[in-house]
């Protein structure tokens, strides 16, 4: 879903992989004008999974495709004199400049943002790399598996007999990324409201994993316990957040309150255990959490998720099935929501994309575009935008340029 | 330094919990003036939340992740359930540029303060609400919270270990955060478009799906090949080693992975155990997987975390110890940068928190402001903003309208 809210801003989008380009892609799916520029051979996210199996020659894997939607795609070689001058054209009127190159980059390329801000004084830059533009590790190599690591989100989970367990997928680059689309905005906010010129900001991707760790890091100060592995739970508590085995899967069981656990013993049919002392305070049972699991954990292995989700939601216990992706696509609240987006994708043909979780009642919204094949608007931004002639960006083409 | 918004732009914050209450704090970040109202029947849940700090403390003011979420705002209550506390919701949404709320659907309707209502009384509004699955749907009266949200956006369905099915709940309720980073950026963008068009907005933001995309990597391995992928927790669908090992200590565990023979050489340098034929090539360290983890964890069983990693760092290799939250805090990257930002708050005394994410050149983020105690502002806010006299506020006291202390 395409809306036209920041109808008129204008971002330039040298942004490869996940955390760059789910920043621009939350910006160009609420209207601005965003002009991804790759290298000639395009950026890495192309290639990367997934893809199709078999797949020969796509410019695009699965990701790519939802992850650039609404963007207008450019190819241009900065190493060269005549790219980096269409490049500064380009700034010339954009009011963001997205990138998440490893810290210096910009600069060997002659983009330094000192250089572009006093050049273009309405134009703010935001840089996404992984420890940030200074500090002793800055150009540590950092992956997802020691991003999760070294900001503490491994720590905490898996089982105390085993090794801490890794969180899945790139979660910490979409967190980052969200700040960055944040910190655009701000920008535009700080110039348009006072300042009058654009600025830097610069996003470290660990701190943006660090900052949503506060259970850890800001408790632990206020409580000195440190929060360990405690295998299905979550964490040990004055409260019962725990993800249990049922007959077909697994479902999750927050139980906090006086009032949830009154509801689960009415649920289990045992509401004697209200009276229990061993568990009539949260503090008690927390302190028998063993004994109490051992009654709620054999009562889920007799039920199925949709039941134990409908008739805890019913008694107001905020129970839930644990879905598989393909049960996400499939949830029937998301499917009356309309919430995802077909796309007729011109290489995987038609996949369905998360649309954009803003529903904003002064739009109807418009389809998305699919992501751009590599230079598929070469001619539209660099000739109509630029006016660079047909004839020119054929021997540009030939000199390896775009 | 100026900070980033001049004009003084106003935000009601009505949210509670996690999600709701960080968009009002970053907005205060930026210098928007954030007025929290708590019910005093039912103020903010989270001040109750993990309070296990020093049990001496007064209950609603020693939650370590209530002060986390609410800093740098204004606090005041009201009786939402008293037509005079409604009113003066009213009259400070008239003079607001953003309410932002997260009650479950149909309770903002049943105060009589609905978006239509609200913006009829000042029609530059824009208003955020935060339900879990949504204001509408079959299942939108569900309840959810950080870890629902992140069990039905499907990523606890990915989270476990390669080889058992049991799966796992995060550490940081990590619905939450998204749900407030999102929350965050729809009302910057509905502002930006007041700008262009002098019109407020309503925006609704189902927090489950703000979660979705961080799953679309899976939804896309789904469609395009009919599989859904299992956990694979500290493994690598195709690269080994890839993991999570133990090291001397406690705690002792350090992450590092080998994408290609370079990086295994240079691991396997760094770790003596260098010419071992079953893992000369990356085919061969996967088919030998188990033998492989296991030779590494005999060769790290004298070696601190820290100093294997940096040993690999130094070797062209992502490697990085698993910190537990002091160890984050204590990083010397984290530390060079100033991440975490000590602030004096009334009755926990000082603590550090995190900072300010993005560092802007010219207009940084303000973060270093504490949370308010329930109540604390409400002299300064019905005396300043509303231009109540000082008896009419007295009055409001008296009637349980406002107050310092949570109602029975």
């Amino acid at each position: 879903m395409r809306y036209s809210s920041l109808s008129g801003t204008r971002v330039i989008d040298l942004t490869h992989y996940i955390a760059g380009p789910y920043a621009t892609k939350l910006l160009s799916d609420v209207g601005a004008e965003v002009v991804k520029i790759e290298p000639p051979a395009g950026e890495g996210g192309r290639r990367t999974g997934p893809l199709p199996a078999n797949a020969r020659d796509l410019d695009r894997g699965g990701l790519f495709a939802f992850l650039n939607t609404n963007k207008f795609g450019v190819t241009l070689n900065l190493k060269h004199e005549r790219g980096r001058e269409l490049m500064f054209r380009l700034l010339d009127g954009a009011d963001i400049l997205i990138e998440n190159f490893a810290p210096g980059t910009l600069a060997r390329m002659g983009l330094a943002p000192s250089d572009l801000l006093a050049r273009f004084p309405r134009l703010s830059i935001v840089s996404i790399s992984n420890f940030g533009q200074d500090g002793p590790l800055r150009d540590a190599p950092l992956d997802d598996l020691t991003l999760f690591a070294r900001g503490g989100w491994t720590f905490p989970v898996g089982e105390p007999d085993r090794a801490p367990l890794t969180p899945p997928g790139s979660l910490i680059q979409y967190v980052a990324a969200l700040y960055g689309a944040i910190a655009a905005m701000q920008s535009l906010f700080a110039r348009d409201m006072g300042l009058g010129h654009g600025q830097h900001a610069d996003i470290s991707i660990l701190e943006a994993g660090v900052s949503t760790m506060i259970y850890e890091s800001v408790a632990f100060q206020y409580s000195g316990a440190l929060r360990v592995r405690a295998g299905k739970r979550f964490g040990v508590g004055p409260f019962m957040i725990v993800t249990l085995e049922c007959r077909d899967g697994y479902a999750g069981l927050h139980c906090v309150t006086d009032r949830q656990f009154e509801s689960l013993c009415e649920l289990m049919n045992r509401q004697e255990l209200v009276k229990d002392e061993r568990f009539c305070t949260a503090l008690q049972r927390m302190v028998n959490n063993d004994a109490l699991l051992a009654i709620v954990e054999p009562f889920f292995l007799e039920h199925d998720r949709v039941w134990l989700y409908r008739e805890g939601q019913n008694l107001k216990i905020p129970m839930v099935p644990i879905p598989s992706v393909a049960e996400v696509l499939e949830w029937e609240q998301l499917k009356a929501r309309r919430f995802f987006e077909t796309i007729d994708d011109p290489v995987l043909g038609p996949i369905r994309v998360p649309g954009s979780p803003l529903r904003l009642s002064s739009h109807r919204g418009a389809p998305s575009r699919p992501a751009p094949r590599l230079g598929e608007h070469n001619r539209e931004i660099l000739g109509g935008r630029l006016g660079i002639s047909d004839r020119e960006l054929e021997s540009m083409r030939a000199g390896g340029l775009i | 330094m100026s900070t980033m918004v001049e004009r003084k732009l106003r935000v009601v914050d009505l949210a509670m919990g996690w999600a709701g209450p960080l968009v009002g704090q970053m907005l205060a970040e930026m210098g928007f003036e954030v007025v929290k109202i708590e019910d005093t029947l039912r103020f903010d849940w989270w001040r109750g939340s993990l309070s296990l700090a020093d049990r001496d403390l007064r209950p609603i003011e020693r939650s370590a992740v209530f002060n986390s979420a609410n800093r740098g705002k204004l606090g005041t209550t009201l009786d939402l359930s008293s037509p005079r506390g409604v009113e003066l919701v009213k009259r400070l949404v008239a003079d607001a540029d953003v309410v932002v709320e997260n009650y479950s659907p149909g309770v903002m309707k049943r105060f009589g303060l609905s978006y239509d209502v609200l913006s009829a009384i000042n029609p530059r509004l824009v208003m955020v609400s935060m339900p879990s699955f949504g204001s509408e749907g079959p299942e939108c009266e569900a309840r959810g919270y950080g870890n629902t949200i992140e069990a039905m956006c499907g990523v606890t369905g990915l989270t476990g270990y390669h080889d058992t099915e049991q799966r796992y709940t995060l550490s940081n309720a990590l619905g939450d955060p998204i749900g407030g980073l999102n929350g965050t950026f729809a009302v910057l963008v509905a502002l930006r478009e007041r700008e262009r068009t002098g019109r407020g907005q309503w925006v609704e933001l189902a927090q489950v799906e703000a979660a979705v995309p961080l799953v679309a990597d899976a939804l896309m391995e789904y469609q395009l090949n009919n599989r859904i992928p299992h956990p694979i927790g500290n493994r690598h669908p195709s690269h080994a080693p890839h993991g999570v090992y133990q090291c001397a200590g406690e705690h002792g565990w350090v992450a590092f992975s080998a994408p290609g023979d370079d990086r295994w050489r240079a691991i396997a340098r760094v770790l003596g155990i260098e010419g071992d034929a079953r893992f000369a090539t990356e085919s061969a360290r996967k088919r030998n997987e188990d033998a492989l983890d296991a030779k590494i964890t005999e060769a790290l069983r004298d070696k601190t975390a820290d100093e294997i990693a940096a040993a690999l760092i130094a070797a062209g290799v992502a490697a990085a110890p698993v910190y537990s939250a002091p160890e984050v805090m204590s990083d010397p990257q984290i530390q060079a940068r100033d991440f975490f930002v000590p602030i004096d708050r009334a009755i926990v005394g000082t603590h550090l928190y995190p900072g300010a994410v993005a560092k802007f050149s010219s207009t940084p983020l303000v973060t270093d402001r504490p949370a308010p105690l329930l109540g604390e502002h409400n002299r300064v806010v019905f005396r300043d903003i509303l231009g109540m006299r000082d008896a009419e506020i007295d009055a409001l006291e008296a009637q349980g309208i406002i107050g310092n202390e949570p109602r029975e």
